[in-house]
């Protein structure tokens, strides 16, 4: 089922532009298909476009209509095929809060950190 | 005992001592209604003793005062026989309030029947106000507790926000850092960019302190979450990492020996490691290495970091871990809070962080039980 799709595009969420950049950078030179968006909204409308994305990599704090852990919860009800990993520098999220399978990244990661976290879902 | 006084009691004027008496008295009859007042009484209250006779005790009383006298007062006095010190507030003729306490007592006859009720009446406005001004007080300070409570609930979103508004530019600098290091950059502009980096851990380091302190000035403390999944080791690595980029140009040596898991706050052992660092490369002789030291043995997390350098004095050594303590030559940077905090991280650990100094070299060490904070939380 969809569910065992390889990770090959990623939708990153993130409202430091710097911060995101940074990320974009780590998943693309890791052979990943990348999307951007600034805050939960921007992520809502991309895969509301029916862009094909198989994680959703999302900063916890974000300004906006929600949070990182709503825009998870609400991204895994519409669409569950789609993996999701969680990333903050201040909140440890333990894997309760998160929706089924969700993963937690620690800030700020390192490239290979990262990149081992995404290609652990499978 | 002589008994001259009562020998004399003949002389008295009881009628006049009713009169006079330096208190009230109201004698009514079983059913409350007043037979007589004393002049002591009707001054206070302002009437001739022929009005008052004839009326209920409860009468002469404030509305509050009646409830409580009709509901209380009336049917106590009934059942014991007496009652002392009940505060009532009586209405003078002018309106006016008078706070009293009132002593009550019942006469019966031989069949028990009651035959009088008498009642002692002392003024006691100033008793009475002292009383309501300390109930007024408590309840100021209830309420300034109340208060104080949602000021410092007030300040720890204060400091929370702050914290984060701090932390997400000097993460978007990091970023930046990482970015421009895989341009392509110059000697000169690898230098710039590491030199950067070293900033930013400082900074981040300094906010986490100061972040600590304030919500430990608080009464939040330090808190603390165990991560048994993943190895403490790369925590270290990385801390020390970090620091070599503050100080490119001091050798830290590293050993580390960490064969068992550690029920530990990772991101708190880091912060405590950085803390340590920072004082051994602040303080210590710059010709000579830092030393590192990590491991686990009997049961036990140590973690000693020292350095060399001209010995910390006694006296010194055991001011160390105050807030905001920096010696005679530790004026240069720094607020003094690194050592407290990693000495509160430690306790919060379950564990303990101690100072040696002599001639030799400086040691921080920093011990806990592995299963650390697991078993505090039991």
């Amino acid at each position: 089922m969809s569910n065992h799709h390889p990770v090959t595009a990623v939708l990153v969420v993130e409202d430091e532009p710097l911060v995101r950049m940074h990320g974009i950078d780590i998943l693309k030179d890791a052979g990943f298909d990348v999307f951007e968006a600034a805050d939960a909204d921007e992520a809502l409308l991309i895969l509301g476009d029916g862009t094909e994305v198989h994680l959703l990599f999302s900063g916890v704090d974000m300004p906006g209509s929600m949070d990182g852990l709503q825009l998870a919860h609400l991204v895994h009800e519409r669409w569950p095929h789609i993996h999701l990993l969680l990333t903050s520098g201040h909140h440890k999220l333990r894997d309760t809060e998160m929706p089924d399978a969700g993963k937690f990244v620690r800030k700020p990661w390192t490239s290979e950190a990262l990149v081992r976290q995404v290609r652990e879902f499978v | 005992m002589t008994h001259r006084q009562v020998a004399d009691d003949g002389a008295l004027d009881f009628a006049d001592l009713f009169e006079t008496a330096p208190c009230g008295y109201l004698l009514a009859d079983a059913d409350g209604r007043l037979i007589r007042v004393n002049r002591t009484f009707s001054g206070w209250i302002g009437q001739d003793p022929a009005v008052l006779q004839g009326q209920r005790v409860s009468d002469l009383l404030t509305v509050p005062g009646k409830i409580f006298y009709e509901t209380h007062f009336a049917p106590t006095l009934r059942m014991r026989g007496r009652l002392d010190e009940v505060a009532l507030d009586f209405v003078g003729a002018d309106g006016r309030k008078i706070p009293a306490l009132v002593n009550g007592i019942e006469r019966r006859n031989e069949n028990g029947a009651v035959i009088q009720i008498r009642f002692a009446v002392f003024m006691a406005a100033e008793r009475r106000g002292y009383e309501r001004g300390l109930l007024e007080a408590r309840d100021k300070a209830e309420a300034a507790i109340v208060s104080e409570r949602a000021d410092s609930e007030l300040r720890e979103q204060f400091i929370a926000v702050l914290g984060h508004d701090l932390r997400n530019p000097l993460a978007s600098i990091t970023s930046g850092i990482r970015i421009l290091e895989k341009e392509g950059l110059s000697e000169r502009g690898r230098k710039v960019t590491a030199l950067m980096s070293g900033s930013v851990v400082r900074a981040v380091a300094l906010i986490d302190n100061v972040l600590d302190f304030a919500r430990g000035r608080l009464g939040g403390g330090i808190t603390i979450a165990c991560d048994l999944d993943e190895p403490l080791e790369p925590v270290l690595r990385q801390v020390v990492s970090e620091m070599r980029s503050i100080s490119p140009e001091q050798e830290i040596a590293t050993r580390y020996a960490l064969e068992e898991p550690v029920a530990c706050d990772h991101m708190r052992i880091g912060q405590l490691l950085s803390n340590l660092l920072g004082n051994a490369l602040t303080h210590g002789a710059k010709d000579q290495p830092v030393r590192v030291d990590a491991s686990t043995a009997h049961g036990e997390l140590v973690i000693a970091v020292s350095n060399g350098g001209a010995p910390i004095a006694p006296a010194a050594l055991e001011r160390l871990f105050q807030p905001f303590f920096r010696g005679h030559d530790r004026v240069r940077q720094g607020l003094g809070l690194g050592l407290h905090i990693a000495s509160e991280i430690a306790r919060a650990h379950g564990g303990t962080l101690v100072a040696r100094s002599d001639a030799v070299a400086t040691t921080f060490i920093f011990t806990m039980p592995l299963g650390g904070i697991t078993d505090r939380m039991d």
